[in-house]
């Protein structure tokens, strides 16, 4: 990782650190740190060929999920607790999900000492990370990213992967699962009301969908099962 | 002459029961709640609702209280230092209580739960008592509330065991909604080993009743508001109370009754803002949910001559069994979160069980209900992956790997799941107490919680951990496991490391004797007669079935007796 700084250019360094146009609650270089690391974690189609196919992270825009996020408390309402009760995906023709709804005086208390800490969290990982690589996180190699993320520098990596996971799969309102790519990708349709669900759909099966025994998943049902009782 | 003057704390199943049969009476009733509204007018069947089919917001303590700033404090017995300071046992703080998330299954205790220690006998270490009340003395009012929150089921359907336990004369209001596909898959798996499942009495809507809609299987059910009002639990007695004249304060947050020579006063409260107001009553109503009642009781000071106040929290022991299926997924995300449930397990006298007691050294134990069928959402799926992929993807714990494992849908697609709701005793050793040194936002005590499972519970579920994994496989599941609720010495590798059950009872007990329970038969304080217990903090024993239908029961059945008394 040294070797690496000691090849980038001084300029490029400068100019990553001095880009501090701000992208939300992150600066520029912020989110473009957060961008690649997030779509290491979660990769798409053009971060893994594996991933042919099947958006990321960086399709589903987690970076403006984390953004909006770090930054709930500017916006008012604040963006932490979306509205209810429809959106307009299931029958609904008003979305009254994409308003938030406003915080009260208790409410607001939590939620700025969260976030707080959390943009302290996001700084001090950030520099981390572009620290591991020598200087910016976003010229490493997808390979030298990987283990630097999977070192879990300070626990960063853990956080990432927590937030990558709120925005691929929360309702897009919150800012990513752009699209409802994350949704779409693990065939989970995601709000239903006010249409919801048939009697038929809610009781039968919709057909033979046999699991794929890949690698992974042979090794997490092993794991799932190694502390089984006996059955009896 | 003015009415009477009657503060509830809580407006969630038991205060808001209280405050109806109180409203009724003609009592002047505030309810205070210390969380927020996140409705419309109350008084209509089915007022405007914030909630939504929303994993992240409830992840994010919609409803409950935010732990930065609500922490509690939780230690095992014989622990001096709290293992955990967050989230412990968190429930709803909001209007509604936790019926507003709860999965609405109403079953009936048992006549061995109502006189537990008359009919089963005592049990070494802990305070095995009786009920101030029988089966038959509250049975009609089971009927009461059921018809009031408006539950479904078939009686006919019920397995003939639960039945001779909980004898029933009246057909529910509505039948049973459809059946989920998970549920269905772990009915069969009961069916083949002899076991008795059948759809579960729940408040959920199958038709419309009482001015609101059928529930339309949307599928976010448990830990979830409804957004349409096709399950309502406290809902539908606060209304009445409003209708009948009650005042709602939504983020009025009680921090002590006030009390002279044993009497209450009143109390005084803190506002959104922390401003502190006083409020008189006659009768002060405790339905803050056991641990925050315990806490509010501890933090006023109240009378408490034999040192009971708090003692024999109960959570329920769970166990779980979890049933993955490689050949179809089971779409546990439609529906109502599960839909059967079977007893079998909740018999002391189920096959072979008296044998292992006898052989842990205990004349008997109980199991509890089976909850058949039910997955999670996606985030909750996600986070559970990030625990297995450090050894399924070794070096890179993240990547195509996690995204393989979430398109697998192994742990909610294809997750079927059974949860035992194991009965859980009350132990002396088992409390609620003001942390000595952990405050809240606003600088009082937080509740600590001092709690560990007895000999009864570990080895009840010894018992049936393999049990529950034989239905697994009997559902035909190609891979099952099974595996405790929560962690303890015996169990250290268990689903959670810390109480998390929702179901949160004792601390307040009922009895006759002062010396041995904090409230009289008909949830009067002993030592201050003017305060009173509506929640399920009064139960002297937890049962073996999910506890709410009970507490709206007994909270009828004792505002009745306050109603004529207090007049």
């Amino acid at each position: 990782m040294l070797s690496l700084a000691a090849l980038m250019p001084r300029e490029l360094l400068a100019a990553a650190y001095a880009d501090t146009k701000p992208s939300g609650a992150l600066t520029g270089h912020q989110a473009a740190v957060v961008e690649a690391a997030t779509a290491r974690l979660v990769p798409g189609p053009t971060d893994d060929p594996a991933e042919a196919g099947h958006p990321g992270a960086r399709e589903a825009k987690v970076t403006n999920y984390i953004s909006a996020m770090l930054g709930a408390l500017d916006p008012s309402p604040p963006r932490v607790f979306a509205g209810g009760p429809f959106s307009n995906r299931a029958g609904s023709k008003r979305n009254d999900m994409a308003r938030f709804i406003k915080l009260d005086d208790v409410e607001r208390i939590g939620w700025k000492m969260r976030l707080d800490d959390l943009k302290q969290q996001y700084a001090t990982g950030i520099a981390t990370l572009d620290h591991a690589a020598g200087g910016d996180f976003t010229t490493a190699a997808p390979a030298e990213q990987d283990t630097i993320l999977a070192s879990d520098p300070g626990g960063f990596m853990s956080l990432l992967m927590q937030h990558t996971i709120e925005g691929m799969y929360s309702n897009p309102e919150y800012g990513a699962n752009a699209g409802l790519v994350g949704w779409t990708d693990i065939s989970f349709p995601g709000d239903s009301q006010p249409r919801g669900y048939t009697a038929v759909q809610v009781s039968r099966s919709d057909g033979p969908d046999p699991l794929e025994l890949n690698a992974v998943v042979q090794g997490a049902l092993a794991l799932i099962v190694s502390t089984a009782p006996p059955e009896s | 002459m003015a009415a009477k003057r009657v503060v509830v704390v809580g407006s969630g199943a038991g205060g808001s029961m209280a405050a109806m049969v109180l409203a009724d009476a003609g009592f002047d009733v505030t309810i205070f709640e210390k969380g927020r509204n996140y409705f419309g007018d109350l008084t209509e069947a089915t007022p405007a609702t914030q909630y939504s089919n929303d994993e992240l917001k409830s992840d994010r303590y919609f409803t409950e209280p935010d732990p930065i700033i609500e922490p509690r404090t939780y230690r095992r017995v014989g622990d001096t230092e709290p293992r955990v300071t967050g989230v412990v046992q968190a429930m709803p703080q909001t209007v509604g209580g936790a019926t507003v998330h709860w999965d609405a299954k109403t079953p009936r205790f048992w006549d061995i739960d109502f006189k537990k220690l008359s009919m089963l006998g005592p049990i070494p270490g802990a305070d095995v008592a009786d009920w101030p009340f029988a089966y038959r003395d509250i049975a009609p009012l089971y009927d009461e509330v059921e018809q009031l929150i408006g539950v479904s089921g078939d009686i006919n359907q019920i397995a003939p065991g639960t039945l001779a336990h909980a004898p029933r004369t009246k057909a529910l209001p509505m039948p049973p909604g459809p059946s989920q596909l998970s549920s269905l898959k772990a009915v069969a798996g009961c069916a083949a080993l002899g076991l008795h499942a059948f759809p579960v009495p729940m408040a959920i809507n199958s038709r419309s009743y009482d001015g609101r809609p059928a529930c339309n299987n949307c599928g976010f059910c448990s830990n979830y508001g409804c957004p349409i009002h096709a399950r309502v639990g406290a809902l539908a007695p606060l209304r009445v109370a409003l209708q009948r004249g009650a005042r709602l304060r939504e983020r009025a947050w009680v921090t002590r009754v006030v009390h002279a020579n044993g009497r209450a006063t009143g109390v005084e409260w803190l506002d959104a803002r922390g401003v502190k107001h006083t409020e008189p009553a006659d009768l002060v109503v405790l339905g803050a949910l056991a641990i925050e009642t315990v806490r509010l009781a501890l933090m006023s000071q109240l009378p408490d001559p034999s040192a009971q106040i708090g003692r024999r929290i109960m959570f329920h022991w769970f166990s779980f069994a979890t049933a993955i299926f490689h050949s179809e997924r089971l779409h546990a995300y439609r529906g109502r979160s599960t839909t059967h449930v079977c007893d079998d397990f909740a018999d002391p006298d189920f096959a072979g069980a008296r044998q292992a007691a006898a052989a842990a050294g205990l004349p008997y134990f109980r199991g509890g209900t089976l909850e058949l069928g039910g997955s999670s959402g996606p985030l909750t799926e996600a986070m559970s992956y990030l625990q297995v992929l450090p050894a399924a993807s070794p070096g890179k714990p993240f990547g195509t790997a996690f995204k393989q494992l979430m398109r697998s849908s192994i742990l909610r697609d294809r997750l079927m799941g059974i949860q035992m709701i194991g009965e859980d005793l009350p132990y002396p050793t088992n409390t609620v107490d003001l942390d000595p040194t952990v405050k809240d936002y606003r600088g009082l005590p937080v509740a600590r919680i001092t709690y560990s499972p007895g000999a009864y519970e570990l080895a009840a579920q010894t018992f049936y951990l393999p049990k529950l994994r034989a239905i697994a496989r009997a559902s035909g599941a190609e891979t099952t496991t099974a595996i405790a609720g929560v962690a303890s010495d015996q169990y250290p590798i268990a689903a959670s490391d810390r109480p998390d059950t929702a179901h949160v009872l004792g601390g307040m007990s009922m009895g006759t004797d002062p010396a041995t329970s904090v409230t009289d038969g008909d949830g009067r304080m002993h030592s201050l007669p003017n305060v009173v217990v509506a929640d399920g903090s009064g139960f002297p024993t937890a049962g073996a079935h999910n506890p709410t239908l009970t507490i709206m029961a007994t909270a009828l059945r004792n505002a009745r007796a306050w109603a004529r008394e207090s007049g």
